[in-house]
C-alpha cells in the first residue's frame, strides 16, 4: 500500500538534491512537476499541514534542516500519515549513516542516498525494509565490496 | 584534479550567476557526451562520467546520451561497476524505454549469480524497470528465487519484484505458485517483517491484477469456485495468517530494530490491514467467515493502539478507512468515526487534515455520528491552516440538518468573522453553500434568517457574487412576515443612510455587495419603510441623496451599481411625495440618457419615458415584486455527490443507484423549473406595458436566463398543440409497463465507450409533469437530454428523452418516473439491463 510516486528532496532555495521517480513520465511533465511543487512547497508555512493536494494526487512533504523532502503518492492506496514515516524513515537512516547528515552530504554522496532508498523503496514506491538497520547493514557491506576490486576475493 | 564529480559539484555550486551555471554545466555535458563516445575509455573513467551524468539528472539535464553506457556497466564483472550501472539504469531508464531489452540477459545472468548482492542489485532494478516482456523472460528466475532461497534478504526482494512483475503480465497469475507463500509462513527463521512486507505485496499484486477483481467487486455474492478462481482460492487460506501476525504486531512492544516512536513496525501494520481490506472487499462466503475475526481484531487494534504519535496514528487511521471502505458494522463504525474525531481534538494538523478528509467522505455512512462531534469541527474553521479550513467548512455543510442548523449557521457567521482577504475561495463557498441551505431547509425563525444574512452582507458582501446577492434579494424579497421584512430592511438602511461613524456596524467602502442590496431595498421597499419606520435618518431625503451618492461615486465605472441606482431611482420616485427627490431621481436617470455603455443608455431611455407617464401608471407598472418561486441548480450539488460516491466504494450498486438518485432530486427542478412561470405571470398581469418590467427582473436575470434556455414549459395548453410528433422507432424495445406509462429504449448505439439511446414514453392515461431521473453504475456517466416534447403526455402519445452513457461496464439503467395521472402524483422506479455493454 505504499505507493509512492515520485520522492524528491528539494532545497529551501529551490535547488533539486535528489529525485527519483517510481513512475514513468515524460521529461517535460517532470520538470512541470518539480516546478509547480518547488514554489507550492516552499510557501507554505510551518503551521500548515504537510499534505497537499497537487493535481490528480496528493503530495506529502517535510521539511527537514535546509531540505524539503517531497512525495508524491497514490490517492485512496497510500496512507498520508504513515508516507511521513517514511519519509522520517529515509533521513533517519541517512543520518545514522552519514552521522549528523546535512544537506552537504547528500549533494556530494548523492549516489549513497540513492542506495539507501534504493533498499528501503523498491518497484512503484513500495516499501520493501522497515528495518533502518538492515538497510544500513546491506548498504555499507556493498560499499566494502566495492572498495575490493575483484570480486572473488568477496565471494569465498 | 579537476576532473572528479568533486570538484564538478563544487564549480556547479560556487558559480555566481545562473549563466554562469549553465555554462559550466553545459560545457561539462559536452564533454562527458565526447568521453562517452570513445570506446578505449578504461572503465574507471567511464564510471566517473556516468556519476557527473547522475548529478547532471538530478540537476534536471538531458542524459538521453549515457543510458547505452550504464548497461556497458552492467555487463562489467566488478561490483563497483554493477553497482553503479545498475543505479545509473534506474535513474536514466524508465519503463518505456526499447533499450530494457538489452538488460535481458544481462539481468538474466546477475538474477542467478552466486552473489547474493549482485542477485539483490538485479531484483531491484528488475522490479523497478519491468516490461512485459522482461516480466515474461525474467520471471522464471524470481521464481527459483522464491523456490529455493531461504536468505530473507534476497527473499524479501525477490517478493517485491514478483508482484511487480504479476502486476505487469497478469497471464503470470497462472503459473504462480502459492506453495512459495505457504513453505515460506511455514518457515519462521525466514518469515520476517520485511518478507512478509513482500508477502503482502504479492497478494496485494495478485487480488488487483485478478481478472475481473474489480468486477467482482462491483456485483455482488459473485460465487468464487471452479478452477478459475483456484489462485484465489489460495490465497483465501492465508487470511487467518495474516490476522494472527497483525494481531501479534499490535501487541508486541519493543522490537529496537522495528519500533518507531512505541509502536511496532507501523509500516507492516498498515501493509496487513491493507492486503486485508482487498480480501474483504470481495464478498465471498469462504471469505466472509473470517470477518467477525476480523472486526474483532480491528477494534482491538483501535482501542489498543496508541494514538499519541504519527506511527500510532497513521494504523488507526489506516483502521478507519479499512472500516468505512467495508462498511462493516455500525458498531465500528462509530469507533472509526470516534478514532477521526479524536484526531481533530489533537494539535497535529496533518491529523486533522486526514481526519476532516476522512469523515467528509463517511458523513452519507454515519451522519448522526459525525455530527456529534461538530464542536470540533467548528474549531477547525478557524485553524491557521487553510487547507483545514477549507476541509471544516465542508464538513460543516455536509453535516448541517434541520437541528443543527442554527447552531452550525452560527458557527460559519463566527468563521466569516474571523477570515481575511486570502479566505475569498472559502467565504465564497461558504455564502454559496449559505443560500443553498436556506433554501433547503425551512427555517423557522424568519428574523433570526434575515439577521444572518444581513450580517453576511456586512462581513464579506465585497466577496459575494452577483449571482448570489440576487438569490439573498430573492430571500428578503420572500419574506413571509412583512414585519420580518420590515425589520431587517430598516435595519440595513439605519446603517446605509447614517453618517455615523461611531455605528456599531461599519460598512467597508469596498463593500458593494451591501450597497447592491440596499439601492435594491430602497427601490423596492422604500414605501413600505417610510410608512412604519421614518425616523431622522429613514426619510425621502437620505434615501435620495443616497442614490445620489453612489450614482456620482460608481456612476462612470461601475455599470452594475448604476443599473441598480436606475432602477431603483425610478421605483423610488413612484413611492414619494417629495418634488426636489423626485427632480433628483429624475437627473440620476436623465444624466445617463447618453452614457458610452449602451445597456445603460437603452435602460435611462425607457426609464425616462415611464418616467414621464401619470404617476397612477407609473406605479402599477413599478409595483413591487412578486414572490419568487425557483428552483435554482448549483454546482455545489456536484461536489456533495461527488462525496457521496466516493465514500461508499464498494457499497451494493443498488445503494449507489439510489444514491445517486437522492442526490439527482434536487437539481431535477431544472426540468420543471417554475420560473418560468413567474415570467409569464409577471408579465400578463402587466400587459399594456411588459418592457419596463422584464428590465426590472433583470436584477434576477442570473437565475431566470437559466431557465430560458433549458425548462420547458409545463403544463400550459399551447404546448400540447404541437407535442404528438414523437413516433416510436421500429427498434424499440419494451423495458417497463408501469401504471400510466409504459417505457421504451430504442436507437441503441454503442461506440468509443459511450452509448447513446433514446427512452420513449407512451401514455396509457394522459400524464403531466413527467420527470425521469435516471441512474447507472459508478463507473459510468450519464447525460440526459431534456423531454421532447413536452413533460405533459396525452393519452396513447408519446414523449422521448435522449440519454448517452460513457464509462465502461455494462449498461444498466435505473429509472425513477414521477409524473400526475388523473390527479394522482405517481413515484415509479425500475430498473433495466441493457444487452449492449461499454
Amino acid at each position: 500500500m505504499t505507493q509512492i510516486k515520485y520522492m524528491l528532496l528539494i532545497s529551501r532555495q529551490g535547488k533539486v538534491r535528489l529525485q527519483k521517480w517510481y513512475v514513468s513520465l515524460p521529461n517535460n511533465e517532470k520538470t512541470k512537476i518539480i516546478r509547480n511543487l518547488t514554489s507550492i512547497v516552499l510557501s507554505r508555512k510551518a503551521k500548515m499541514c504537510n499534505i497537499v493536494e497537487f493535481g490528480d494526487h496528493k503530495v506529502v512533504y517535510k521539511r527537514y534542516a535546509s531540505l524539503y523532502f517531497v512525495c508524491g503518492i497514490t490517492q485512496e492506496v497510500d496512507n498520508e500519515l504513515l508516507t511521513l514515516e517514511v519519509i522520517h524513515r529515509f533521513v533517519e537512516t541517512m543520518d545514522t549513516y552519514f552521522g549528523n547528515v546535512c544537506e552537504l552530504d547528500i549533494i556530494f554522496n548523492f549516489e549513497k542516498a540513492y542506495n539507501i532508498l534504493d533498499d528501503m523503496l523498491m518497484c512503484d514506491g513500495s516499501l520493501a525494509e522497515s528495518s533502518k538497520k538492515e538497510i544500513l547493514n546491506h548498504v555499507k557491506t556493498m560499499d566494502t565490496m566495492e572498495h575490493n576490486d575483484h570480486l572473488d576475493r568477496v565471494l569465498s | 584534479m579537476g576532473s572528479s564529480l568533486k570538484s564538478f559539484i563544487k564549480d556547479v555550486r560556487a558559480s555566481k550567476t545562473l549563466a554562469e551555471e549553465r555554462s559550466i554545466i553545459q560545457k561539462e555535458s559536452a564533454k562527458i557526451r565526447t568521453k562517452l563516445r570513445d570506446d578505449h575509455l578504461p572503465l574507471e573513467k567511464r564510471r566517473k562520467n556516468i556519476q557527473k551524468l547522475l548529478y547532471l539528472f538530478i540537476l534536471g539535464e538531458k542524459t538521453h546520451f549515457g543510458q547505452v553506457e550504464c548497461i556497458n556497466l552492467i555487463a562489467s564483472d566488478e561490483f563497483v561497476n554493477k553497482r553503479l550501472g545498475y543505479l545509473a539504469a534506474m535513474l536514466l531508464l524508465d519503463e518505456s524505454q526499447d533499450l530494457l531489452t538489452l538488460l535481458t540477459n544481462l539481468l538474466n545472468n546477475d538474477l542467478n549469480h552466486p552473489n547474493k548482492f549482485i542477485v539483490s542489485l538485479a531484483l531491484t532494478t528488475l522490479g523497478f524497470l519491468s516490461t512485459l516482456e522482461l516480466a515474461r523472460d525474467l520471471y522464471p528466475d524470481v521464481e527459483n528465487i522464491l523456490k529455493t532461497c531461504k536468505d530473507p534478504f534476497l527473499l524479501k526482494q525477490a517478493l517485491q519484484c514478483a508482484a511487480k512483475l504479476i502486476a505487469k503480465d497478469v497471464s503470470l497469475l497462472d503459473i504462480f505458485s502459492m506453495e512459495y507463500i505457504s513453505s515460506i509462513f511455514e518457515n519462521h527463521a525466514i518469515c520476517t517483517h520485511s518478507v512478509l512486507l513482500g508477502i503482502s505485496k504479492v497478494l496485494q499484486s495478485i487480488l488487483l491484477a485478478y481478472p475481473g477483481y474489480l468486477d467482482l467487486l462491483r456485483e455482488d455474492g459473485v460465487e468464487l469456485n471452479g478452477e478459475n478462481h483456484q489462485i484465489l482460492n489460495d490465497g483465501i487460506k492465508f487470511i487467518p495468517e495474516l490476522l494472527s501476525r497483525l494481531q501479534s504486531l499490535n501487541v508486541k512492544s519493543s522490537q529496537p530494530d522495528y519500533d518507531v516512536k512505541g509502536i511496532c513496525d507501523p509500516f507492516l501494520q498498515c501493509e496487513i490491514i491493507y492486503t486485508l481490506r482487498l480480501f474483504f472487499l470481495l464478498d465471498v462466503p469462504e471469505i466472509d467467515r473470517f470477518k467477525n475475526k476480523f472486526e474483532d481484531l480491528l477494534s482491538q487494534i483501535a482501542t489498543d493502539t496508541d494514538g499519541s504519535k504519527t506511527s500510532g496514528q497513521a494504523i488507526l487511521y489506516e483502521t478507519a478507512r479499512t472500516i468505512f471502505s467495508l462498511d462493516l458494522e455500525q458498531p465500528l463504525r462509530i469507533l472509526g468515526i470516534n478514532i477521526l474525531a479524536k484526531f481533530l481534538s489533537g494539535r497535529d494538523n496533518n491529523v486533522k487534515y486526514v481526519a476532516l478528509n476522512t469523515l467528509l467522505r463517511v458523513v452519507p455512512q454515519e451522519p448522526t455520528a459525525v455530527q456529534r462531534h461538530r464542536k470540533f469541527i467548528s474549531r477547525c474553521l478557524h485553524d491557521p491552516d487553510i487547507s483545514i479550513r477549507m476541509r471544516a467548512l465542508e464538513l460543516t455543510f455536509a453535516i448541517l440538518d434541520e437541528n443543527s442548523l442554527v447552531e452550525l449557521v452560527n458557527e460559519l457567521v463566527k468563521f466569516l468573522e474571523s477570515a481575511s482577504g486570502d479566505d475569498k475561495d472559502l467565504i465564497i463557498f461558504t455564502v454559496d453553500n449559505l443560500v443553498e441551505t436556506f433554501e433547503k431547509f425551512k427555517v423557522h425563525d424568519e428574523k433570526w434568517k434575515l439577521d444572518i444574512f444581513l450580517k453576511v452582507l456586512e462581513l464579506v458582501g465585497s466577496f459575494i457574487t452577483l449571482e448570489k446577492l440576487g438569490d439573498i434579494l430573492i430571500i428578503i424579497n420572500n419574506t413571509e412576515d412583512l414585519q420580518n421584512k420590515i425589520y431587517v430592511v430598516s435595519k440595513m438602511l439605519k446603517v446605509s443612510l447614517s453618517n455615523d461613524q461611531d455605528s456599531v456596524i461599519q460598512i467597508f467602502d469596498d463593500n458593494l455587495g451591501w450597497k447592491l442590496v440596499t439601492i435594491w431595498c430602497i427601490g423596492e421597499y422604500a414605501d413600505l419603510i417610510l410608512l412604519k419606520n421614518a425616523s431622522e435618518i429613514i426619510n425621502e431625503e437620505s434615501m435620495t441623496k443616497y442614490l445620489l451618492k453612489l450614482d456620482s461615486e460608481y456612476g462612470t465605472y461601475d455599470s452594475k451599481i448604476t443599473q441598480y441606482v436606475l432602477t431603483a431611482s425610478l421605483k423610488l420616485s413612484s413611492k414619494i411625495d417629495n418634488r426636489k427627490c423626485i427632480e433628483d431621481l429624475r437627473q440620476i436617470i436623465l444624466n445617463h440618457t447618453k452614457d458610452p455603455n449602451l445597456m445603460i443608455q437603452v435602460k435611462s431611455v425607457q426609464y425616462e419615458l415611464i418616467f414621464s407617464q401619470p404617476r397612477e401608471i407609473r406605479k402599477s407598472i413599478l409595483a413591487s415584486m412578486p414572490i419568487f418561486e425557483r428552483k435554482v441548480r448549483t454546482p455545489d450539488m456536484d461536489t456533495q455527490s461527488n462525496v457521496h460516491q466516493k465514500s461508499k466504494p464498494v457499497a451494493s450498486n443498488a445503494d449507489l443507484l439510489l444514491d445517486l438518485l437522492g442526490d439527482m432530486d434536487s437539481s431535477s427542478g431544472q426540468q420543471q423549473g417554475k420560473a418560468p412561470e413567474m415570467t409569464l405571470s409577471s408579465e400578463s398581469t402587466k400587459p399594456e406595458n411588459s418592457k419596463p418590467t422584464d428590465l426590472l427582473a433583470d436584477i434576477f436575470s442570473s437565475n431566470v436566463n437559466n431557465f430560458n434556455g433549458k425548462a420547458e414549459p409545463v403544463g400550459t395548453s399551447s404546448s400540447l398543440e404541437f407535442k404528438s410528433t414523437v413516433t416510436l422507432p421500429t427498434n424499440a424495445t419494451k423495458i417497463y409497463d408501469g401504471k400510466a406509462l409504459i417505457v421504451y429504449s430504442g436507437d441503441v448505439t454503442v461506440e468509443n465507450g459511450s452509448a447513446n439511446f433514446e427512452l420513449y414514453f407512451e401514455a396509457k392515461s394522459s400524464v403531466t409533469d413527467l420527470s425521469c431521473q435516471s441512474a447507472v453504475p459508478k463507473s459510468q456517466k450519464l447525460t440526459m437530454g431534456s423531454l421532447y416534447p413536452s413533460a405533459s403526455v396525452g393519452h396513447g402519445q408519446l414523449s422521448k428523452q435522449s440519454m448517452k452513457v460513457s464509462g465502461s461496464g455494462k449498461l444498466k439503467l435505473r429509472v425513477k418516473l414521477k409524473y400526475n395521472s388523473e390527479g394522482i402524483s405517481n413515484d415509479e422506479q425500475f430498473d433495466h439491463k441493457f444487452n449492449e455493454a461499454l
